[in-house]
């Protein structure tokens, strides 16, 4: 089995995009739309990466990363952000709640397939 | 008509006339009667009472920072009434059209900063584009696509082009009423301004604070004129004369120096002012012990006054400094403001609008603190642009300068982001999910789009 990646994004066809290059390059792969969804997924099947995007409908990306943060069965998950929230003070908070890595929308698919790639290795 | 056939006229002489004409003499009864008679203007004219509003006018023009050191004195006030009271009245109408015109470029600016509409488009924007350059990528980069596939993705890149069309034609839309945001600055926002590029947080001042340390007589050494000052003030203000008299005046003289940004004579004096009291609170509060007694306490601000013997005050300020890379505190911002609304002291976050001149959101705890002088409020605050704050803010009282003036009171406020609250006395017992009730705050009225808030006291700048 692969590389486990699971991607929190609510753009159906980032999702689409993101799933198939990570695909092809032999990542097992599953999403979900909205925070809570992802988090619930996330404690019950683990993954070795999640890509979080930070504006979901129903829990917000933040607050999906302060609680895989500060949960110690949780937290050792690395986390890319990828969002079209840029601004530094963005990436600031997401530093202080414990990220792994930040990108910003829009993204080359190749970097951000490089990324969870080396998340992966940690 | 001349002054000395106006004299003659009245039967008084050309040299009364004068004085009455500066402002020297005043002027009634049956005399008054008889000049606006003679001029054929109205007595409401000639009473004097429009003439005070204009001396009064006149001598708040000349106490405008941006006039300081142009000799304006209250002499030439008079001077310029009696004689070219048109000429006055012209300068006062361009002097409030510059007033309103900086009021309403800054609130501009402010407002594209946070405008939640504006936010959402830049989202979508960078979202669509993202969902473009991935699948294009993919058309680009992957040889053996399968017809069904490279239809899929072509697909996505025209359904997301169109709605990029539609995005760029609100975002049109919505910079039409706009113009390009300048600022006026006063020594006091350029202050501001310094400390805000600095994090509010100075290594050197910390390392000089270190070395200083325990070579100061800080308690014995208090101004016997200050008995009626609370202790913790007294030990402030010894620590402050102290550091400025052992000569660590160098340190506090090259960091201002060194900022660019204060551009006057003004400003810089009120930026080593504003040093000097980092530095002393630096010595009374020592950066590490003071952060893990924070840490410990959980921001707990009257537990820490009293460990380290300082005031409400001190300790919310130094709170604010906690910002050394690798040792962080809480990000805090800070405000402090008086009853009328004038905001004295304020160091923003990043996306935490806090009032340059005027008035912040009526509903702010900084406000509602007033109502209970000595209480801490704390306060759930939601902004129209979805991001949400814990207030924690007290009305302290300072010492007034004699019994029947009215006691002093002045609120001080800490701000953090809703994500930190619950690392903090403060968010105990409060349900901090984004489904729990907050208070519904905005920036302030004119920047605010909540149409429906019984709180407005002023229609947005920009009414959506």
């Amino acid at each position: 089995m692969g590389t486990r990646v699971l991607i929190a994004e609510d753009e159906p066809h980032i999702v689409e995009s993101l799933s198939f290059v990570l695909d092809r390059d032999g990542f097992d792969v599953t999403a979900e739309l909205d925070g809570e969804s992802a988090f619930a997924r996330l404690r019950v099947d683990p993954p070795d990466v999640m890509i979080l995007d930070l504006m979901l409908p129903r829990l917000n990306g933040f607050e999906v990363l302060k609680r895989i943060k500060s949960d110690p069965a949780l937290r050792a998950i690395p986390v890319v952000v990828l969002t079209a929230k840029g601004q530094a003070h963005d990436r600031r908070l997401a530093e202080d709640l414990g990220v792994d890595a930040f990108m910003t929308k829009p993204f080359s698919n190749q970097e951000l397939v490089e990324c969870v790639r080396r998340l992966a290795r940690k | 008509m001349t002054q000395s056939k106006l004299a003659a006229t009245l039967g008084i002489s050309a040299s009364y006339l004068n004085l009455i004409e500066l402002n020297k003499r005043s002027i009634g009864g049956a005399l008054l009667k008889r000049v606006a008679s003679v001029l054929g203007m109205s007595l409401d004219e000639l009473d004097g009472a429009a003439g005070r509003r204009l001396l009064d006018d006149l001598h708040a023009l000349a106490a405008d920072p941006r006039l300081a050191g142009l000799g304006l004195d209250a002499t030439g006030v008079h001077d310029l009434a009696g004689r070219h009271p048109a000429w006055a009245r012209a300068l006062l109408v361009l002097q409030r059209s510059l007033v309103d015109r900086d009021g309403a470029v800054a609130a501009l600016s402010d407002r594209l900063g946070q405008d939640p509409h504006l936010n959402e488009i830049i989202h979508d924007v960078r979202s669509r584009i993202a969902a473009i350059r991935s699948s294009s990528e993919i058309l680009e980069s992957v040889d053996d696509l399968e017809p069904r596939q490279r239809q899929r993705f072509v697909a996505i890149i025209g359904d997301e082009s169109a709605r990029l069309s539609d995005l760029a034609q609100a975002l049109g839309e919505f910079f039409e009423p706009a113009r390009t945001p300048m600022r006026s600055l006063t020594p006091a926002e350029e202050v501001d301004d310094f400390l805000f590029d600095h994090d509010n947080h100075f290594p050197a001042l910390e390392d000089a604070a270190d070395a200083l340390r325990g070579t100061l007589p800080l308690d014995g050494d208090l101004d016997a004129g200050a008995v009626t000052q609370p202790r913790a003030t007294q030990r402030f203000l010894a620590a402050r004369a102290a550091v400025l008299r052992f000569g660590d005046g160098r340190v506090l003289q090259a960091e201002v120096d060194a900022a660019p940004r204060l551009t006057s004579d003004a400003a810089r004096k009120l930026a080593h002012r504003a040093l000097s009291s980092y530095l002393a609170a630096a010595l009374l509060m020592p950066y590490a012990a003071f952060l893990a007694a924070a840490e410990r306490t959980r921001y707990d601000i009257e537990a820490l006054c009293q460990q380290f013997g300082v005031s409400y005050e001190q300790t919310c300020h130094r709170l604010v400094t906690l910002r050394r890379p690798g040792a962080e505190g809480i990000p805090f911002g800070f405000m402090r403001t008086d009853p009328a609304g004038f905001v004295t002291k304020r160091f923003p976050l990043p996306n935490l609008l806090l009032p340059r001149r005027g008035n912040a959101c009526p509903l702010w705890a900084a406000y509602t603190a007033f109502q209970a002088p000595g209480a801490i409020q704390r306060q759930l605050a939601a902004f129209p642009t979805g991001d949400r704050y814990l207030f924690v803010a007290c009305a302290i009282e300072k010492p007034r300068p004699a019994f029947p003036m009215p006691r002093r009171l002045v609120s001080v406020m800490l701000a953090c982001h809703a994500l930190h609250a619950d690392r903090t006395v403060y968010g105990d017992a409060l349900d901090l999910s984004s489904s729990a009730p907050w208070v519904p705050v905005g920036p302030n009225c004119q920047l605010c789009v909540r149409g429906d808030c019984a709180y407005r006291e002023e229609a947005a700048i920009i009414d959506r």
